[in-house]
């Protein structure tokens, strides 16, 4: 049965709480946890720079040229090298200037890649807002309401799953035009067929139940039984559902922006990607081993806690749990 | 069992007209004609409007008896004078408050604008245009489209060609007929403002259709049913022929991968289960995490340059012999494992508790027979849905593993499709993709009905 009717009032935890002390309990999900601030407070800093850099109308340091520095290994791997005045830098600050090494244009890996975080983490974003949206609505509508209006969603999304994705994706991307906004359009207009149909089971599931009937019975309208009742014990598929999408979203936009489909003059992963790819077979490995990853321990945490999460937030697995 | 197969083709057709309808919005109404970016700036009109003829793009989207002509350029003029730039005579007005940006035409002369291309004579067309007078005059101007009357000719063959605009102070808007094929037509749009200024807000000109059916919709449904899919504008080939030439090279690549892949995920996701919780299945779950945690793009670049670029053991690019498809498949199979193995870990596990498994080991059967003999034979169910719903992705080929290593398939066609905006090509792709999975989907479902009479009575 629901889980969420039966947590009584006197219960010491709250709902969250009680979630997030179950995901708390394990190290390796608190360091995933961490990876993702992490990397979220990146891409703050990115934006941030990007956004003064714009305002200000200067050129940022991510596509800064410095042909006389291309190249450069990461500071761990070359040696000093004088300064302008001529004296060699003291070892702190060989350290941190160009940490993680040049591109063949002298730009800095680090600096980029910070930017790329910005990147992936507008398209997670921005693609899960468009994505599940539509999804949670269509799910809930056409599990509830049944007959006529599940014909037509079922119609809508069966036709949407048959059409294989990345060609779905790459041709929506192509016809809105170059630039982020193709992608997001791309992948957020492909990707919310899961969550609907999942929704819809589970609202179907609910819709029987006896507090739905209750609430029928004291007569509320539809909208308010779907949004205020059955939603929130539907939430946590929801919630799945983002961990799960977010990382391959990210992943889908690294593959759009390497085929030249995507951001234009900023550095996302892809574009990184793409410019590394002829560079490694010169030996310079560092900027693809850059972005290799920073785009693995993100992915990898979100796979993690997603699966803490789905075991933590599915009431059947929950209650057994004790 | 004849029933439910009729029941079940029908209830095909509406996913395969929505999958139609899918691609027609988005590569008619919101993509519409690639003209100027597959033939570049520098294009003539007459090209392009070859181009849209040819795809069907120069006719009504759905319905309808009026198009659009790049003969004369639509013209609403709040961006600026448009071709009437620098025309003598013609005044430009931007838009001010709630007027909107105008030209204006001053008495007493002609002004006068050639048409882009020849109209054709087999169909008529026609200006709209919307335009205002200054106030107190009677008459105000000629439309035409015919040259004026010469003093030797009767005015009545070129009165079809000519509209007199009614002074109004009134936006008004006008419809003036243009037929090529009557005698004493110029290609052009003329005004002979005679005392008062006028003021043009929109020119348009738009050409008949023979049939309000005429639209690139019914085009398109036609081209499906000859399953004709227009021609590729890169190359000039026909799309039917493309694919025809592809599908062998993709299959050559994708089914390998596909068979490898499921018979070690399988064996590995068995393995997992035999020494369940014990470290050879940590290690396994461990390891497919983090194999789904690398980014598809990073298998193949590192692979193809340390595998085959640096360490030499595969050819590097090329489709000449079966050995330029090893690390390609290679690369495929490692790349796909975490996700397979996980996945059917978890049908094995799942089928580990049921009652019957339950019963064998009480029976005393062992473990490896338990496994093998029952419990392999019940996953098999949910592991072949998964097989089958996947067979309709191997068509499409692997797009990033052909482009790289230059095999000559569907995917390698689609990438270059994509980049030079080659709309037939993506499109045919796209449309018998979503055709196949459709259809496949169909199979699975009837399959089950033969091995599980219960599905039919759902």
């Amino acid at each position: 049965m629901n889980a969420v009717i039966k947590t009584p009032v006197s219960d010491p935890h709250s709902w969250w709480g009680e979630t997030l002390r179950r995901i708390a309990r394990s190290k390796l999900n608190l360091f995933c946890i961490a990876v993702v601030l992490t990397h979220m407070g990146v891409a703050f800093y990115g934006e941030v720079e990007y956004l003064r850099h714009r305002i200000r109308d200067t050129t940022p340091a991510y596509n800064q040229v410095n042909l006389e520095q291309r190249l450069l290994a990461p500071s761990l791997f070359r040696a000093r090298i004088a300064g302008p005045d001529g004296g060699k830098p003291s070892a702190l600050r060989h350290l941190v200037t160009h940490p993680l090494g040049t591109d063949s244009l002298g730009r800095d890996v680090l600096q980029r890649l910070v930017q790329g975080a910005r990147i992936a983490f507008r398209v997670g974003i921005i693609t899960s807002l468009i994505a599940i949206p539509i999804g949670v609505i269509l799910g809930c509508l056409a599990g509830y309401f049944g007959g006529r209006t599940d014909d037509v969603i079922v119609w809508v999304y069966s036709t949407f799953a048959s059409i294989p994705g990345l060609l779905f994706i790459l041709a929506i991307a192509m016809v809105v035009g170059q630039g982020l906004l193709g992608v997001y359009l791309g992948i957020g207009l492909t990707t919310w067929v899961g969550l609907c149909r999942l929704l819809r089971g589970e609202v179907i599931k609910h819709k029987t139940l006896p507090y739905v009937q209750a609430a029928r019975a004291l007569g509320l309208g539809s909208a308010r039984i779907i949004f205020r009742h059955i939603l929130p014990n539907v939430f946590h598929i929801v919630i799945v559902t983002f961990s799960i999408r977010f990382p391959a979203a990210v992943g889908t936009e690294v593959i759009l922006s390497f085929l030249g489909i995507g951001v234009r003059g900023e550095p996302s992963w892809g574009i990184m990607i793409s410019n590394a790819r002829l560079q490694l077979w010169q030996g310079i490995w560092w900027e693809i081993t850059s972005v290799t990853v920073a785009i693995f321990f993100l992915v990898l945490a979100f796979n993690i806690l997603g699966d803490a999460l789905r075991d933590a937030l599915d009431p059947r697995l929950r209650d057994q749990q004790g | 069992m004849l029933r439910y197969i009729l029941r079940r083709v029908l209830q095909m057709i509406p996913t395969v007209l929505g999958v139609i309808l899918v691609t027609f919005i988005l590569f008619n109404v919101v993509g519409g004609s690639q003209a100027r970016v597959v033939l570049g700036e520098h294009a003539s009109t007459r090209t392009l409007e070859e181009y849209d003829e040819v795809r069907g793009f120069n006719r009504p989207l759905l319905f309808g008896w009026w198009t659009t002509t790049r003969a004369l350029e639509d013209s609403g003029f709040d961006g600026g004078a448009g071709v009437w730039k620098g025309m003598e005579g013609v005044l430009y007005r931007l838009p001010e408050g709630s007027l909107p940006g105008r030209i204006g035409l001053p008495p007493g002369r002609s002004y006068s604008v050639p048409f882009a291309l020849p109209l054709r004579d087999d169909t008529d067309y026609r200006f709209t245009l919307v335009y205002r007078t200054a106030p107190g005059s009677e008459s105000a101007a000629v439309v035409s489209s015919g040259s004026p009357p010469g003093p030797d000719e009767p005015a009545t063959t070129s009165e079809v060609h000519r509209v007199a605009l009614a002074a109004t102070h009134q936006w008004k808007t006008v419809h003036v007929p243009v037929v090529p094929g009557a005698p004493g037509f110029s290609p052009s749009l003329h005004f002979e403002v005679e005392k008062t200024d006028i003021e043009i807000r929109e020119v348009r000109l738009r050409r008949k259709m023979p049939s309000p059916f005429h639209s690139q919709f019914i085009f398109y449904l036609g081209q499906i049913a000859r399953l004709d899919f227009g021609e590729s504008s890169s190359t000039n080939q026909k799309v039917s022929h493309m694919l025809r030439e592809g599908i062998v090279p993709s299959l050559t690549l994708t089914v390998p991968i596909f068979v490898v892949g499921l018979v070690v995920a399988v064996s590995l996701s068995l393995v997992c289960a035999f020494f369940r919780n014990r470290f050879i299945d940590r290690f396994f779950v461990v390891l497919s995490v983090g194999l789904m945690s690398i980014n598809y793009l990073i298998f193949i670049i590192v692979g193809q340059y340390l595998l085959a670029f640096k360490w030499e053991w595969f050819p590097v690019w090329g489709y000449e012999s079966w050995r330029y498809l090893l690390l390609p498949v290679v690369i495929g199979v490692v790349s796909g494992l975490g996700a397979n193995v996980r996945f059917y870990r978890t049908v094995v596990l799942d089928e580990m508790y049921r009652d019957y498994v339950r019963t064998a080991f009480a029976k005393g059967v062992s473990k490896r027979s338990v496994l093998f003999r029952h419990v392999l034979k019940n996953a098999m169910v949910p592991i072949l849905t998964n097989v089958v719903i996947a067979i309709p992705f191997l068509y499409t080929g692997s797009l990033l593993l052909e482009s790289f290593f230059g095999i000559p398939g569907l995917g390698y066609l689609a990438i270059n499709a994509i980049h030079s905006a080659d709309i037939d090509v993506i499109r045919a792709i796209v449309l018998i993709g979503s055709i196949l999975f459709v259809v496949a989907n169909l199979i699975t479902d009837l399959s089950y009905a033969v091995v599980d009479p219960r599905v039919k009575f759902q």
